[in-house]
Parts: C-alpha cells; structure tokens; sequence
C-alpha cells in the first residue's frame, strides 16, 4: 500500500517536472502569440478602420464586369513591369474586384511585387497598395515566423508542440490539485500563492478545449511550407509530366477569362479563389494553375487546383489535394476564428485574453515556487488521498 | 465525477461550439455563439472570486 502511494507521489512528481520544463521553455513565446494573434482575429476591421478598405462605386444596373483579359492589361499597363504573377478574388467580401500581383518575372522574389486592385466592371485600377510592411504586417509575420522565415515558422510550431505537452500535464495536475476541492474555487482567504494556483487552474481548464484546437491547429499550419514543397514535387509534377521537356511558355499567352471558365466547367460547383501566371511557385512553367474553392463555411476551406495550358488554354489535369494539403487547409479557420462572424472573433479574444492570463499567473507561480521550494509539490501531493507528508519524506529519502 | 464534470462537459460544449460554425451560416453560427458564450460565463462566474 505504501509503496502504491509512493509510486504515486512520484508520478505527479514527473508530471510536475513535465509541466514545469515544457511551460517554462515555451511561455515567452506563446505570449508573444497571444499578444500579436489578438489584432490579427480582428485584421479586417482594423484594416478598415485604418481606411485600407475601397469604397466600390456600384455598378449601372445590368452592367456586367468586363472581360478578366481586358482588365488585367488595363492594370498591368499602369505600370513598367509586365509579368503577372497571380490574380485572385474575393467572392464574398470584395465582389467585383480583381486582385493582381505583378512583378519584372514570374520567378522576381515577394519583395520586387507590386500590387493592383481593379474594378472588373470599369476597368479602372482603385488602389496600388504598397508593398511594405505595415503594422499588422508586421503583427502577422511576428506570429507566424518572428520575422525569421522557415526557420522561426518551424521553430513555432515546436513551440506550439511544448504548449500542448504544458496542456496535457497540466490537466494531469489538475486531478490531485483539485481533488478535495469543488470547482472553481478561489482562495483568497489563504495567500496570494494560492489564490493565484486557483485561478490558473480554473482558467486553465475552462480553455483547456479551446487553448489545445487553436495550438495543435497554429502546430499544424507551420508546417505549411514543407507540405507545399512534398506536393509540388509528388502531385503537381505528376499532373505536367507531359510538359516536362517543353521549354517554358513564352509569347503572348492563352486568354485568362476562358482560363478561368474552362476550369469552372470542370467544377461547376466551386468558385475561382485565384490564377496563378506560369513560372511562378505555385505553377509549373507551362500552365495557369486556376485555384478553385467550395462555396460552403466547409468547402471553401478545400482547394482544387486545375492546371490550365497557358498556351492552347485547354485543361490538362485537375486533382484534388493530397491529405496532408486538406489537413492544413481545414484546419486554418480553427485557429484564425475567422469563421463565425464577429460574435466568434469576441470570443476568439477573450479566450485569447484567457490564455494570458494562464500564461502570466503560470510565470507567477513558478516565481513563487522557487521561494517556497517545492511547498506546492509537496501540497498537490498532500492534497492526493491517504498520503501523508511523512511518506512523501520517506520517498524523498529513498532517491 | 464531481472532479472531471465540469472539465469534460466544458471541453465537449467547446468543441461542438467550434464545430457548429463550420456546418453552416445563420442558425449554425447562432448556436455556436451560445455554446461558446458557456465556458466564458463559466470563467467569468468563478473568476470573479479572484477579486473578493
């Protein structure tokens, strides 16, 4: 019986030691997720708000847009550099307009880009953002990768990985924490040590659902950037494999407008999300590559790309995404919040709050712990059924 | 039970307030707003302690 026990003081011990090194190796840097994600649930309206959103001129009634050929060069001539590397749109917040990144070669890196938003149905450029970073550029490349590329994107994700195990061994605590107390209860007649473990442990688990989607979600979606290289090399390679030894498409291209309504009668059923220009990454050197997207909170999440010959403008292979891509891609709405209106990306934001909170009190406490030393191990001990300080002792001296 | 209740029923009324936004507009969003509203009236019921 005593060594049942014993063994058990020792197994909240590890986990203890578990939750202790994965929080505190992880914690800085998920505040710093915590503090750049809370603009970023709200990137639509603060870009609003900073007066980045277009007023679009409503169209005469019965007028229809123009052809996507004729707007792109309307747009494309405003500017000395000639390569189109993407087109996309935005259906359901921007209709009527046409997003265009141009640059002096398909292969010109991200920072050479130039930006234009078109109105499909005049013809008429209505911005030329800059391409620079801005504060909630800025905010969002913080979040995703520390401004340090691929290898900060992956280092997040460990991190993200650490928080999870910091979850998983904190709900294990929580068993003999809480075991003779009912839920929720605060302290506060006892010191601020424990008043502070109460309300890390009931924030902590209020959020233990919502913390661990987001973080698995956010672990997920770093690796974005491999699963895209694993897909280019595998399927996209696979639906060119006919062009393969075709010099790179050059002269003047098949039309766009019945690149993309080629593609739609392929999948009727789907919208266009976006055009990616031959040359360029998320291409092949001979194609378009037309982006569909489902029409549903659901399906617009999974894309179906449809490889356009930019030369004859006939379809060559349309496929779905591999499981891997899917996964990514389904996943992103639970870690954005983006998908339930403004009500969600509230509560997206006190959820977020929440987590701070776990996340300051968790600092807290350790800071606590080191001047009483291990007084709380040996309290969440106590706390556990039939133990005595006297065993937890004996098992002290047994190391 | 009266130790891991809450836990789980909080958790299972997360994820299907996570889940019920992505099955469909209008009335989906509107039940996914109410269960997602549960765990913070839960936070803020007992949290409010903290202050006392």
């Amino acid at each position: 019986m005593i060594n049942q026990v014993g063994m058990k003081a020792k197994t909240i011990k590890k986990w203890f030691e578990v939750h202790k090194w994965t929080s505190l190796i992880c914690t800085v840097f998920l505040l710093m997720l915590c503090l750049t994600g809370l603009p970023l649930i709200f990137y639509e309206e603060i870009d609003h708000l900073l007066g980045k959103e277009l007023e679009m001129p409503a169209a005469a009634p019965g007028s229809k847009p123009l052809s996507k050929d004729v707007v792109l060069e309307a747009g494309v001539s405003t500017l000395p550099v000639k390569a189109v590397k993407y087109v996309s749109w935005d259906v359901k917040e921007h209709p009527g307009q046409m997003f265009v990144v141009v640059a002096d070669s398909a292969e010109a890196p991200i920072e050479a880009d130039h930006y234009l938003t078109m109105n499909e149905y005049s013809g008429k450029v209505m911005d030329t953002p800059p391409n620079e970073m801005d504060f909630m550029l800025v905010m969002y490349y913080l979040h995703v990768e520390m401004l340090a590329g691929l290898p900060g994107k992956l280092f997040l994700g460990f991190m993200g990985f650490l928080f999870f195990v910091a979850i998983v061994s904190g709900v294990v605590l929580y068993g003999p924490i809480m075991k003779r107390f009912d839920f929720g209860m605060i302290r506060t007649e006892k010191s601020s040590r424990l008043k502070w473990l109460d309300l890390h442990n009931l924030l902590g688990i209020v959020t233990l659902a919502w913390a661990s989607v987001v973080g698995l979600t956010g672990v997920i979606n770093t690796l974005v950037d491999p699963a895209l290289e694993r897909w280019k090399a595998s399927q996209l390679a696979e639906m060119v494999a006919g062009y393969k030894d075709q010099p790179r498409v050059t002269g003047t291209l098949s039309s766009l407008d019945a690149a993309v309504k080629r593609a739609k009668a392929a999948a009727p059923e789907m919208e266009v999300s976006f055009v990616a220009y031959p040359g360029t990454v998320y291409s092949s050197k001979y194609h378009y590559a037309v982006y569909l997207i489902g029409n549903t909170p659901l399906t617009s999440r999974i894309i179906k790309p449809a490889l356009i010959d930019a030369k004859t403008g006939e379809l060559t292979d349309m496929r779905d995404l591999p499981w891997y891509l899917k996964t990514i891609f389904i996943s992103q709405p639970f870690h954005f919040g983006d998908y339930g209106g403004m009500p969600m990306k509230v509560l997206w934001a006190i959820f977020d709050l929440a987590t701070i909170m776990v996340l300051i009190s968790g600092i807290y406490l350790w800071i606590a712990r080191r001047k009483s030393k291990s007084a709380q191990l040996k309290r969440i001990i106590e706390t556990s059924e039939s133990l005595t300080l006297s065993t937890v002792g004996d098992d002290a001296a047994e190391k | 039970m009266k130790l891991w209740g809450m836990p789980i029923l909080l958790s299972v009324i997360t994820i299907i307030g996570l889940l019920l936004a992505i099955m469909g507009l209008g009335i989906w969003h509107l039940l996914s707003w109410v269960f997602l509203s549960y765990p913070v009236y839960v936070m803020i019921r007992y949290g409010i302690n903290y202050f006392r």
